[in-house]
C-alpha cells in the first residue's frame, strides 16, 4: 500500500490553516492589498444597475472534469455575490460558459441567489447559458451577446486560452468595464494587454474574498499566503542545499 | 331697477320685495311710519311661523287690542300667553313657572316680612333677595298664581308698578326693530322704583350693594375713528353706540322707567319699590318691545357692576401735543435687540375704531338699530372680491427663476421625448489602419514574394535533439500521435508539425492518433493526409485514428492505464475492420498499454494539456520517449519539464523558426517555409507598431506632465 | 425539506470529492476502484451536461427568434445550421465526408480567422498599452515583447548575423529564464488557489450546485 506522505501532510497543513483562519478570522482580521479591479467592480455594478445596463460574467471555456474547473468555481463564487446585487435590476446579470456542466452550475447559483433575496420569481433559466462548446465558437458568440444585452460590466473569471484576449477586446470595444482573469499564464499576458482590469496569477481566485462572499474565502487567501511562504522557503532551502551539494 | 340683496342668504330679490323669496327674511327693516313698515303692516304674514316677524308686524300695526292674537299654528302657547300678560302680574305664568319659582313665591305671599331665602333648596339667590326686600318693605307678596289657570308671569311682574307707571300710550315699534335713532334719554330710576332683583340706582346703592356687581362707571364709547376691516372697501362708519348700559354716575332718579310705566299690568310688589326698573324682554300688549323712545329703559337707571364702572371711557382723541403746548413726547423707541427681532414683513393690521357717532347703524337683521356691529354683508351676505392688491405677490428675481425652473421641470416630465438616436459610432481608425497594414504585410511576401526573408539554416538548440529522437524511433512499433489543439491553432501547428510528420513518413513509421478534443480526429486526418499522400500512406494500414478520448485528465489517466478500454470507438475506421474501435488492426496488434507504443508525440497549443499528459501519462511510459510539438507561446511553460535533471519530456519542437529549420534539414520545403515571408513581415510590422505605440505613449505622458 | 435536500447534496459532493482525493494519496485497491468508478460517472455526467448545455443554447436562441429580440437573425442562422449539422451528422455519421467537408471548409476557416483576428487585436493592444497605462510595468511589458519579437522573427538583413544571434539569445534568455521562472511562480499560486477552491467545495463552504 503506497501512501503519498508528503502530499498528505501538505494537504492536512492546508486544511488546518484553512479551518484555523476560518475560525479566528473575526478575531484576527486580515488586511489584503488593494485590488483596483474588484474595488471598482462594486461601483461599476451600481452604476450599471442604475443605468439599466447588464452585467455579464463569463466562466470560461474550461470543463468541469478537469483542473480548469477551479477558476470557474471561483467565478461562481463571484457570481453569487454579483447576482445578489443585480436581482432587482431591470436587467439582471447574465452568465455564459463554454461548457454545459458549468452552465448548469451557473443556473443553480443564480437560482440560489434569487431565492436568498426573496426574488425567486424573477429568476430566468436562460440567464445562464452555454454560448458554444469550443473556445473559439464561444468567443464568436460574445459580440452578439454583448450588443443585444446592453452589457456594460464584462467579467471574465474562468479558464481561458488565447481566446480570452479576444473576449476582453470585445468588451473594450463597447467601452465596458472589463475585469478579466484566468489560470492560463500566456492568456494572462494577453489579457494584461487587452483588458482594462486584468487579474494576474492567483488574483482570479481572490474574488470571493474581496467581494466578501464568505469567511472561508478570506481564510483561503490567508492560508494560501502561508503555504506560499512555506514553499518559497523550501525552494530556497532546496536551492541552497543543492548548490552546496554540487560544490562539495 | 336695482335688485335688493337679502341680508340673510345673499340672494338677489326684486327691488320692491319686502321679504326674501328664498329665506323669507325681511329685506327692509321695520320702521315706525316708514313705507316699509306701512307696507308691512298692510301685508299680513300668513301661514308663517316666524314669531318675531309677527311681533314686528303687530308693533307696526299698533294693535292696542288686549285680545290676544289668534294662536297660530305652531306658535308656542307661552308666547300667546305672554301677550296677555297683565302689568300687575309678576312672575311667570303658573303653567310656565318652574315649581321652584312658585314655591319660592308662595311662602313670601302670606308673610311679606318674612325672609326665607333658603326656604326652598332650589330657590336662586336673587329670588331670595327679592323676597327679603319685599318682606322688609312690607310689600305684599303677590298671590301665588294657580299653576294651571294663570300663566301670565310677565303681567304679574308689571302689576306692582302699574301705579307708578303711567298709562302707556299706544304701542310703538319695538326698539330692537327700529333704526337706531339718537340715543334716547335715559330715564333714571328712582330708588325703590326698580324690582329688588335689579340693581338699584346710586341712591339705594348702599342697600343693594350686594344685589349685583356694579356696572362700569363709564358707558361704552364708540371708537372715534372709522373701523377698517380686512374685507371692507374702505373705512366703515362705526355703528352708533348702543343705548346701554348707562353710566352709573348719572342714575336716573326721576322715577320708574318708562318700560315699567308702559306696562301697566306689571304689578310691582311692595318689596320692589325703589328698585331699578328693567324693561321686559318681550313686549306686552301695547308696550314697546324695548324701551327706546318711550324711555322705559334708561341706561342710567341700570346699576352697572363695579367692574364696568371702573372701566373708563376712552378719552376723546385729543390733539397731539404741540410745541406750543409745551409737551414733548418722544416717539416710542424699541431697544436695538428688540428692534432686530422685528420680522421683516410684519403684518400690521390697522384697525381703526371710529367714534360712536360715526359708526354705522345696522339696518337689517336681528341687530338692527345697533352700532358697532360687524358688518355681515360685505363678508357673509355679499360675495366679495379681493382687492387687486391682495393678489399681487412680491416675488424676487431668485424666486421667479426657481418658479420658472420648476415649471420647466414639470413640463419636461410631461413631454414625450423622441427616442434617442443611436450614438454615432466612432470610426476605429487606428484599428483599421493597423489591420490593413498587417494584412498587406503578410499578404505581400506570399503573393508577390517581397520582401523576402531568408530561411534560417541553423535552428534552435532544441531542434537537433528532436530530429535525433525521430531518427531513433523503432519502426516495428507504432507511434502514438496525440492531436490536442483547437482548429484555430491549425495554421501554426500544422506548419510546425509538418516537417516532423514528413520525417516520420519518410522513415515509414506507423502512426496511431488520438485526441481529447472532439475536433482532434479531423485535424489528425488533415495532418496525415497532407504528410502521407505522397508516400501512399493508407488509413488502417499505415495510420489509424483511435478517435476521441472523452473525460479530460481523468480520461488520459485511464488511457495511460488501459488504452484499449479508454477509447471505445475509432474515427474513420476502414470498412475491412469489423470492430469499430480499430484495435484489431494489424498495426496495433501488439499494443495493449501505453508503453507498447514506440513514442508518444503530443501536438498541443495549451500548456495545461501538455502538463496533463506529462503528469498522467509519463509515469506509465517507462522508456518510451515523450515528444512535444508546441506553439511558440507554450514553449516556456513546457521547457522546465524538458530541461530538468530527470526530464519528463524528451524533446520539444516549438515555433515556426524551428519548423522552417527542420524543413531545411529534411530538404523538403513545407508549410513553414511557405509562410516564412509573411511571418517575417508580420513580425516586422508588429515590432514597428510596438515601438511606435511606446513612443507615442511616452510622448503624451511627457507633454501632459509639462502642461501640468 | 429544502434544508435537508441541500444537506444531502452537500454530503454527496463532499463524500465523492473526499474519496477521489484520498485515492491520489492512498494506493489502496478499494479506494482506487471507487475512485475509478466515480471518475467514470463524472465523465458520463460531463457528456450529458454537454447535451444539456446544447439544449440550453437552443432554447435561448429559439426564444430570441420567437420574440424577435435584438439580434434575432443571427440566432435564426445559428438554429438553422445547428439543425442542418445535427441532421447530417446523425444521418451520415461524424466521420463522413460530408461532415469532414463542413469541418474543413466552415469550422476550421472560421476559427483560424478568429485566431488571425487575435493577432491583429494583440498588435493594436500592444500599441495602446503604454498610452492606456503609463507605468513602468507597461513599459517593461512592451519592451520585453519588442525584444522577443526581435529575437524570434526573421530579419531582412539575414538571420545568421551576429546581431540576430545576439537578439535570439536575448529572446531565449528572457523566455526561458524570466518568463519561465515567473510563470512557475504564478503556476504555484494558481495551484494553491485551485487547491483552496477545491477544499472549499469539499468542506461545503462553496456550494455551486445551489443551496
Amino acid at each position: 500500500m503506497g501512501i503519498d506522505v508528503f502530499g498528505l501532510i501538505a494537504l492536512l497543513v492546508f486544511v488546518g490553516l484553512l479551518l484555523l483562519y476560518g475560525v479566528m478570522g473575526r478575531r484576527w482580521p486580515a488586511v489584503f492589498r488593494p485590488m483596483p479591479g474588484f474595488e471598482m467592480l462594486g461601483r461599476g455594478i451600481e452604476r450599471a444597475v442604475e443605468a439599466g445596463e447588464r452585467v455579464h460574467l463569463s466562466l470560461g471555456t474550461g470543463s468541469v472534469p478537469g483542473k480548469d474547473c477551479a477558476p470557474a468555481l471561483a467565478g461562481l463564487a463571484v457570481l453569487s455575490r454579483v447576482a445578489a446585487a443585480t436581482t432587482m435590476s431591470d436587467k439582471p446579470a447574465v452568465v455564459t460558459a463554454g461548457d454545459g456542466a458549468l452552465a448548469i452550475l451557473a443556473q443553480d447559483t443564480l437560482r440560489a441567489a434569487y431565492a436568498k433575496v426573496g426574488a425567486r420569481e424573477r429568476y430566468q433559466p436562460t440567464a445562464a447559458r452555454m454560448l458554444g462548446p469550443t473556445p473559439f465558437s464561444y468567443v464568436a458568440g460574445l459580440p452578439t451577446l454583448l450588443a443585444s444585452e446592453d452589457v456594460s460590466i464584462h467579467m471574465l473569471i474562468g479558464s481561458f486560452g488565447a481566446e480570452g484576449a479576444l473576449a476582453a477586446e470585445f468588451g473594450e470595444r463597447r467601452e465596458a468595464f472589463v475585469l478579466a482573469g484566468t489560470d492560463d499564464i500566456p492568456s494572462q499576458a494577453l489579457m494584461y494587454a487587452t483588458a482594462e482590469h486584468p487579474l494576474i496569477g492567483e488574483e482570479v481566485f481572490a474574488g470571493g474574498a474581496y467581494l466578501n462572499v464568505g469567511e472561508l474565502h478570506r481564510a483561503s487567501l490567508r492560508a494560501q499566503d502561508v503555504v506560499r511562504i512555506l514553499i518559497v522557503g523550501l525552494m530556497l532551502a532546496g536551492t541552497i542545499l543543492r548548490t552546496l551539494l554540487d560544490l562539495l | 331697477m336695482a335688485d335688493i340683496r337679502c341680508p340673510m342668504c345673499s340672494q338677489l330679490n326684486p327691488e320692491g320685495a319686502e321679504v326674501c323669496a328664498f329665506c323669507s327674511a325681511r329685506l327692509r327693516p321695520l320702521l315706525a311710519g316708514g313705507p316699509s313698515a306701512d307696507a308691512e303692516a298692510g301685508e299680513p304674514e300668513s301661514g308663517e311661523a316666524d314669531w318675531l316677524s309677527r311681533i314686528r308686524s303687530e308693533a307696526v300695526r299698533g294693535e292696542p287690542s288686549g285680545e290676544p292674537p289668534p294662536a297660530e299654528e305652531g306658535a308656542p302657547d307661552w308666547l300667546s300667553r305672554l301677550r296677555r300678560a297683565e302689568a300687575e302680574e309678576e312672575g311667570p305664568p303658573v303653567g310656565e313657572v318652574p315649581t321652584w319659582v312658585s314655591e319660592a313665591v308662595e311662602p313670601a305671599a302670606p308673610a311679606p316680612a318674612e325672609v326665607a331665602p333658603a326656604a326652598a333648596p332650589d330657590v336662586p339667590d336673587w329670588l331670595a333677595r327679592v323676597r327679603e326686600r319685599k318682606a322688609a318693605e312690607g310689600v305684599e307678596a303677590p298671590e301665588p298664581a294657580p299653576e294651571s289657570t294663570d300663566d301670565d308671569w310677565l303681567g304679574r311682574l308689571r302689576a306692582p308698578q302699574e301705579e307708578q307707571a303711567p298709562a302707556r300710550e299706544a304701542p310703538t315699534l319695538p326698539e330692537i326693530l327700529r333704526p337706531p335713532p339718537e340715543v334716547a334719554p335715559a330715564v333714571k330710576p328712582t330708588p325703590g322704583s326698580l324690582p329688588s332683583w335689579l340693581p338699584q340706582p346710586p341712591a339705594a346703592e348702599e342697600e343693594a350693594a350686594d344685589v349685583s356687581p356694579p356696572l362700569p362707571s363709564t358707558p361704552w364709547e364708540p371708537p372715534s375713528r372709522p373701523i377698517a376691516t380686512p374685507f371692507s372697501r374702505g373705512p366703515v362708519a362705526p355703528p352708533p353706540a348702543p343705548a346701554w348700559p348707562p353710566a352709573p354716575e348719572t342714575p336716573a332718579v326721576s322715577g320708574p322707567p318708562d318700560w315699567a310705566q308702559a306696562a301697566p299690568e306689571l304689578a310691582q310688589p311692595a318689596e320692589l319699590e325703589g328698585l331699578a326698573h328693567v324693561p321686559a324682554l318681550l313686549p306686552e300688549e301695547g308696550t314697546p318691545f324695548l324701551p327706546g323712545e318711550s324711555g322705559d329703559f334708561d341706561l342710567d337707571s341700570v346699576h352697572l357692576p363695579e367692574w364696568l364702572s371702573e372701566v373708563k371711557a376712552p378719552a376723546a382723541p385729543s390733539k397731539p401735543p404741540t410745541e406750543e403746548q409745551g409737551i414733548n413726547l418722544a416717539p416710542a423707541t424699541l431697544p436695538a435687540w428688540l428692534e432686530a427681532m422685528r420680522p421683516m414683513e410684519t403684518f400690521r393690521p390697522v384697525v381703526e375704531i371710529q367714534p360712536e357717532e360715526e359708526q354705522m347703524v345696522e339696518a337689517a337683521g336681528p341687530l338692527a338699530g345697533l352700532r358697532g356691529v360687524l358688518l355681515a354683508e360685505p363678508v357673509m351676505a355679499m360675495p366679495r372680491q379681493t382687492d387687486i392688491g391682495s393678489t399681487r405677490l412680491d416675488v424676487t428675481e431668485r424666486q421667479y427663476a426657481h418658479a420658472e425652473f420648476l415649471h420647466r421641470m414639470v413640463q419636461e416630465e410631461e413631454r414625450e421625448l423622441p427616442p434617442a438616436a443611436a450614438a454615432r459610432r466612432r470610426i476605429p481608425l487606428t484599428r483599421w489602419i493597423l489591420s490593413l497594414v498587417l494584412l498587406v504585410a503578410v499578404a505581400l511576401p506570399m503573393t508577390v514574394g517581397l520582401p523576402a526573408f531568408a530561411v534560417p539554416i541553423l535552428g534552435p538548440p532544441d531542434l537537433n535533439p528532436f530530429i535525433g529522437r525521430i531518427n531513433t524511433l523503432p519502426t516495428d512499433r507504432p507511434v502514438l500521435l496525440v492531436v490536442d489543439y483547437e482548429p484555430g491553432y491549425s495554421g501554426e501547428l500544422e506548419s510546425v508539425a509538418g516537417p516532423m510528420l514528413d520525417h516520420m513518413v519518410a522513415r515509414g513509421l506507423r502512426i496511431a492518433t488520438v485526441s481529447t478534443r472532439p475536433s482532434g480526429p479531423p485535424l489528425a486526418e488533415r495532418l496525415l493526409v497532407r504528410a502521407g499522400v505522397d508516400a501512399g500512406y493508407q488509413n488502417g494500414r499505415d495510420y489509424l485514428h483511435l478517435g476521441y478520448l472523452p473525460g479530460g485528465p481523468a480520461a488520459v489517466q485511464l488511457f495511460a492505464e488501459n488504452p484499449r478500454q479508454a477509447v471505445p470507438r475509432g474515427y474513420l475506421i476502414p470498412a475491412e475492420l469489423t470492430s469499430r474501435s480499430g484495435w484489431e488492426s494489424p498495426m496495433l496488434s501488439g499494443v495493449s498499454a501505453l508503453r507498447d507504443f514506440g513514442a508518444v508525440i503530443l501536438i498541443t497549443s495549451g500548456a495545461e494539456t501538455a502538463r496533463t499528459w506529462i503528469e498522467q501519462a509519463s509515469p506509465r511510459l517507462g522508456d518510451v520517449p515523450l515528444l512535444m510539438v508546441l506553439s511558440a507561446g507554450v514553449e516556456p511553460m513546457v521547457r522546465p519539464y524538458y530541461e530538468t535533471l530527470n526530464p519528463q519530456v524528451d524533446a520539444i519542437l516549438a515555433g515556426l523558426p524551428a519548423a522552417a529549420a527542420y524543413e531545411n534539414a529534411n530538404g523538403r520545403p513545407g508549410g513553414a517555409q511557405s509562410i516564412w515571408g509573411g511571418f517575417g513581415s508580420g513580425v516586422f510590422v508588429a515590432e514597428i507598431t510596438l515601438a511606435l505605440g511606446a513612443g507615442y505613449g511616452l510622448l503624451t505622458a511627457l507633454l501632459s506632465r509639462r502642461r501640468a | 425539506m429544502r434544508l435537508r435536500a441541500s444537506l444531502v447534496w452537500a454530503a454527496v459532493a463532499s463524500g465523492v470529492g473526499l474519496i477521489v482525493l484520498l485515492g491520489f494519496f492512498f494506493d489502496i485497491e478499494p479506494l482506487r476502484v471507487a475512485r475509478q468508478i466515480l471518475v467514470d460517472w463524472a465523465v458520463l455526467l460531463a457528456a450529458w451536461a454537454l447535451i444539456l448545455g446544447l439544449l440550453n443554447l437552443l432554447s435561448v436562441h429559439w426564444s430570441k427568434v420567437s420574440q424577435q429580440e435584438k439580434g434575432w437573425p443571427y440566432s435564426a442562422v445559428l438554429l438553422l445550421f445547428f439543425l442542418v449539422t445535427l441532421i447530417l451528422g446523425l444521418l451520415f455519421g461524424p466521420d463522413s465526408p460530408v461532415i469532414l467537408f463542413l469541418f474543413n471548409n466552415v469550422q476550421l476557416p472560421i476559427e483560424a480567422s478568429l485566431m488571425a483576428l487575435l493577432a491583429v487585436t494583440l498588435t493594436i493592444a500592444g500599441f495602446r498599452v503604454v498610452t492606456r497605462r503609463r507605468d513602468l510595468v507597461s513599459l517593461v511589458f512592451v519592451g520585453v515583447g519588442f525584444l522577443v519579437l526581435l529575437g524570434t522573427g526573421p530579419w531582412l538583413i539575414g538571420s545568421e548575423g551576429v546581431l540576430n544571434t545576439f537578439f535570439r539569445d536575448v529572446r531565449n534568455w528572457l523566455a526561458q529564464v524570466w518568463a519561465a521562472g515567473g510563470a512557475r511562480g504564478i503556476l504555484l499560486g494558481v495551484a494553491l488557489g485551485a487547491i483552496a477552491t477545491g477544499l472549499r467545495v469539499l468542506l461545503a463552504a462553496d456550494r455551486p450546485y445551489g443551496e
